[in-house]
């Protein structure tokens, strides 16, 4: 196996990469709907019931996905027991071959894919095919350590006995997915799941199945077994159904903090005479600061704060959401964020060069206004971006907010969506006490130029990722394996070396080779 | 790699007699030590150009220094740097030792502020356009013509995009009338086309907006084209030469279509005189140039567009960049291949005259002696064509090329410290770096050796 190396972006700045994704959204475009279906032990059932719309448009429906009833669920579940023991049964490599062929099959589909997350989430060209490019990183990277674990780890060996440790699978691994990345996210905790040897149950998010399917369809056609990979589209009562099977063996989740709190509480309830521990691997949210100190390149970063904050409509759980910087440099900096506010477009996923596209669905936007509102009303300083496309897509002006106070909404939750605060501080010290406070630990920013400052604030940081001079955001797979501490997560890193220990069980075999005296 | 444009284009075979002999009297001809700044300078370089970690140390220094509030800050950020040294030189042990306590600190503070102060001020030739008057009035004088240049902060916001415009309107006015008092030297103002204007401004377009979006380039280029147009107009009036400087790949197709558009409106028609850059560390160079060709002759403007030829100064940036998102680099990996190439480029560009006006801009001795031998060689007179260096770089070279009664200009920016820090980052990397022609040079290598065709 070659090494791992990470799947090259679209040079975008190139014209004919540009039209070649503006050819395949006109096919997408002149498809009907995808008809997303249950598949259940290879089986397929259509009979949609629900709609994924485009954000920017949301009369265009893009998916019609069936949902999954609680018998298919079962069904799953059942389904994927059995079928984990061949694919568990199977050499690790043989495995990894099929998901590298899977890579393959989205490889091959990349610019469609791309377009798909243009119209299903609203992800702009450029995300859109980070987005497909670190799905594939993942079924690279995942099959290639898979490989490498199997092989165990070494034990000391003496003289008269013989030790191994090798890992099993856990068994049937539930994936419970969020719309954000819709393909990547889905991709990694599935790969992670079958390069280990677990069949998988994957429950997409509700507003993007139609890209949880596309990975569904690539592992299929890459020839992982049926029943090994489950589809159950549907609401959240799908996703609890699943989590909570009494045949599911590990649980990789990456969505909200209520809902992951929510699994991990019932998953360490040992009910239905259960003979297994429920493991879970959870990724919630984030109240990301970045942090600038007064010798920090404001050249640097004002576009750093722009993309951490605004990329994707800070839709993501990396995003930086407070901005804390030195006393002697906060006036200008806020100046320029200030101005640098009006460089942003707002508008469609599908055209180059914006640069925040509408929110995920109405409730997300309104939800952020109300966020807004409260903190003027608390006396806080709201400076929005004032041009907004016209239209019914879910748009929310990007907002930098001044004078906050403390306590207020805007400064301890997670917002998830175009909003930003800045606070000056005393020092460094200073913000990192405030980081310190925080429930959340997920991503962190520094912007210095003192090798001794970063050191400092890499020491006593508690944030699953920090991001020295540059923003907050974009994590690439096998190089910033990615996950948070604290209440943001169980601590496991995402396209990290250490991530697929979380799906197998670790077996011990000492055998005495010792007879009658003789030890060969 | 097959290349075929190399053989279709190959030197005439007696082109390097001509070449080596033009070398040598033009390494003959440079003027001994210039300038005051040299000491510090020189030593600071030499340092730098012997331990890749101090280099990397020194640059960051230089970096830093404009966002530090004192002289103690500055030395805490020295001993910082140092600290990150494997092996510590000895004058490095003495400047962590110097941090410790705080009038020791403040000493040292001061001593590596003068330190930048004097690399900056070998760069830029002044603080202001004012300021840089009569430095700009004396090179004039000894027979070289100027570009000035403006440094600036990155444009983040519409409003210093709108500063920047306006800086470069109020150059071009004041330069114009600082020229009027330029005697007259005949070699600078005219050539076989026509008229040169004096007063000539380089501007950076992603100064201009805060727009740039490599996978974009429309966005920046309306925007950017409001203020250039303005500027084009202003330069007409005054009868000055605009040139837009080429920057990184994520700006490149947004400067060039920029600047080929607003010559085809026809108030521009008839002037003023402008001019681009073209960058033969690009892989697609070549192809760029047939483009700039294409349009110019389709556009016939009364005045023909300059081209500057350089090798390019983002190759670091570019080379990461493209290792970072797993891209071919969009420049060439090998040193000669770019010097090959600039001479490929050398020789279309001078064909192509007088449809183009070519500005040569190296300080590599056989690249520019090439260029001059070649247009020798093609009948070109010296007035029909210019060879271009940066102030700081090139001003033994620039002497040299005035002696030798060639028509010569030098690049001068003008700005304060903190605006021009990306430039003098970049300048020094330049310098120091082993591929560099002035590194090699300052080593000692060979004159004959570094003549020899790349
Ligand atoms: C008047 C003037 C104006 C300029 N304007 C611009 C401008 O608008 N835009 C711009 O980009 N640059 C500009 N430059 C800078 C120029 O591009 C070069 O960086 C600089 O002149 C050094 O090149 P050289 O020929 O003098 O020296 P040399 O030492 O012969 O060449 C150094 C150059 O070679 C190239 N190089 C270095 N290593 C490698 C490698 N491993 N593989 C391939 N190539 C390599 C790089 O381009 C490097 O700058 C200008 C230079 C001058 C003199």
């Amino acid at each position: 196996m070659t090494d791992f190396r990470n799947e090259p972006f679209l040079e975008l700045r190139r014209a004919h990469e540009r039209d070649r994704l503006i050819a395949a959204l006109d096919a997408f475009d002149a498809a009907p709907p995808i008809e997303v279906p249950v598949i259940v032990g290879g089986e397929r059932r259509v009979d949609p019931t629900a709609a994924s719309v485009d954000p920017g448009m949301p009369d265009r429906v893009v998916a019609a996905a069936t949902t999954a009833t609680p018998a298919e669920v079962d069904a799953a579940v059942e389904a994927a027991g059995a079928a984990a023991r061949v694919w568990g049964g199977m050499p690790a490599a043989e495995r990894a071959a099929i998901l590298a062929r899977a890579a393959g099959e989205l490889r091959s589909r990349r610019y469609e894919l791309a377009a798909l997350a243009v119209r299903e989430c609203a992800k702009p060209w450029v995300e859109a095919d980070i987005d497909v490019c670190e799905a594939i990183d993942f079924l690279e990277y995942y099959s290639r350590r898979a490989v490498l674990l199997d092989a165990g780890p070494e034990l000391i060996q003496l003289p008269g006995e013989r030790n191994t440790l090798h890992y099993r699978p856990r068994g049937v691994s539930a994936v419970i997915a969020p719309w954000n990345f819709p393909i990547a996210i889905a991709t990694g905790m599935t790969a992670a799941g079958l390069a280990t040897g677990n069949a998988v149950c994957l429950k997409p998010a509700e507003q993007s199945p139609a890209c949880a399917f596309a990975l569904v369809e690539a592992l299929e056609r890459a020839g992982v077994p049926a029943g090994a990979i489950a589809l159950l589209p549907g609401e959240g009562d799908v996703g609890a159904a699943l989590a909570d099977h009494p045949g599911v063996h590990t649980i990789a989740f990456t969505g909200s903090g209520a809902v992951g709190l929510e699994i991990l509480r019932r998953a360490a309830e040992p009910r239905d005479g259960r003979r297994h521990l429920k493991r879970v691997v959870a990724e919630m949210g984030g109240k990301n600061c970045l942090i600038v100190d007064a010798d920090a390149d404001l050249d640097d970063v004002v576009p750093a704060v722009l993309a951490s904050a605004f990329g994707f409509a800070g839709q993501k759980c990396s995003a930086a959401s407070r901005v804390l910087v030195h006393e002697r440099v906060a006036d200008v900096l806020s100046e320029r964020l200030r101005g640098s506010l009006e460089t942003l477009l707002v508008g469609q996923a599908e055209t180059f060069g914006t640069d925040v596209p509408p929110l995920i669905e109405g409730a997300s936007r309104d939800r952020v206004e109300r966020v807004v509102a409260e903190a003027v009303q608390a006396g806080a300083e709201a400076e929005r971006v004032r041009r907004l496309p016209d239209g019914d897509g879910f748009f929310s002006a990007p907002t930098v907010v001044f004078g906050a106070p403390p306590e207020s909404f805007v400064v301890r939750e997670e917002i998830f969506g175009p909003v930003v605060t800045v606070e000056p501080v005393a020092s460094v010290d200073a913000a990192c006490d405030i980081v310190d406070a925080q429930a959340h630990a997920l991503t962190g920013g520094l912007f210095s130029r003192n090798p001794r400052t970063i050191a400092a604030v890499a020491r006593r940081t508690p944030v699953g990722n920090l991001y020295v001079n540059r923003g907050t955001t974009g994590s690439m797979v096998g190089r910033q394996p990615f996950g948070g501490n604290r209440l943001s997560g169980t601590g496991t890193k995402a396209g990290g070396p250490d991530y697929l220990l979380h799906f197998v069980e670790p077996v011990v075999v000492t055998e005495n080779t010792v007879r009658h005296g003789l030890a060969p | 790699m097959p290349d075929t444009l190399v053989t279709a284009a190959a030197p005439p075979v007696d082109l390097e007699p001509q070449l080596l002999a033009l070398g040598r009297e033009l390494s003959e001809r440079r003027s001994p030590l210039h300038a005051a700044t040299r000491g510090a300078y020189d030593r600071a370089m030499a340092l730098a150009a012997s331990d890749p970690q101090l280099r990397a140390a020194l640059f960051r220094l230089v970096d830093v220094a404009p966002a530090c509030a004192g002289s103690a800050e500055l030395a805490e950020h020295l001993a910082a740097y140092l600290e990150e040294l494997d092996e510590p030189a000895p004058p490095v042990a003495l400047g962590t030792r110097a941090a410790t306590s705080p009038l020791a600190r403040r000493a040292t503070g001061r001593v590596a502020a003068t330190l930048v102060r004097s690399m900056a001020g070998r760069f830029i030739v002044g603080e202001s356009v004012a300021a840089a008057a009569p430095v700009l009035g004396r090179l004039w004088q000894r027979n070289t013509a100027v570009t000035v240049d403006l440094l600036g902060e990155a444009t983040v916001t519409p409003a210093e995009g709108e500063a920047y415009a306006r800086r470069c309107h109020e150059a071009l006015i004041s330069l114009t009338a600082a020229s009027k008092a330029w005697p007259e030297r005949p070699l600078l103002e005219r050539d076989g086309i026509g008229r040169l204007p004096r007063v000539n401004l380089s501007v950076k377009v992603t100064a201009l907006t805060p727009l740039t979006r490599a996978e974009a380039p429309d966005r920046g280029r309306l925007d950017a084209a409001r203020h250039l147009r303005a500027l084009l107009r202003r330069a007409k009036e005054l009868n000055a030469h605009l040139h837009v400087d080429m920057e990184s790949m994520a700006s490149r197709e947004l400067i060039l279509e920029l600047v080929l558009d607003l010559l085809d409106e026809p108030e521009f028609a008839d002037g003023p005189s402008t001019g681009l850059v073209l960058q033969a560390y690009l892989r697609d160079s070549e192809e760029l140039l047939d483009r700039i060709l294409e349009r110019t002759a389709a556009a016939q403007r009364a005045v023909p567009l300059t081209v500057r030829l350089v090798k390019g100064a983002y190759w670091d940036h570019e080379t990461i960049e493209a290792a970072q998102n797993g891209w071919t680099p969009p420049v060439w990996t090998d040193k000669a291949e770019s010097d090959r190439c600039f001479e490929r480029l050398t020789r279309r560009l001078l064909d192509a005259h007088p449809l183009v006006r070519t500005a040569i801009a190296s300080h590599n001795l056989r690249s520019v002696a090439h260029a001059v031998a070649y247009a020798r060689h093609v009948g070109l007179q010296p007035r029909d064509f210019e060879l271009q260096v940066l102030r700081g770089l090139g001003d033994d070279l620039q002497d040299a090329l005035a002696a030798a009664g060639l028509r010569g200009r030098t690049y001068c920016p003008v700005g304060d410290m903190v605006a021009g820090m990306a430039y003098l980052v970049r300048r020094l990397l330049e310098n120091t770096s082993n591929t560099s022609f002035l590194a090699s040079r300052a080593s000692g290598s060979d004159l004959e050796e570094l003549l020899r065709r790349p």
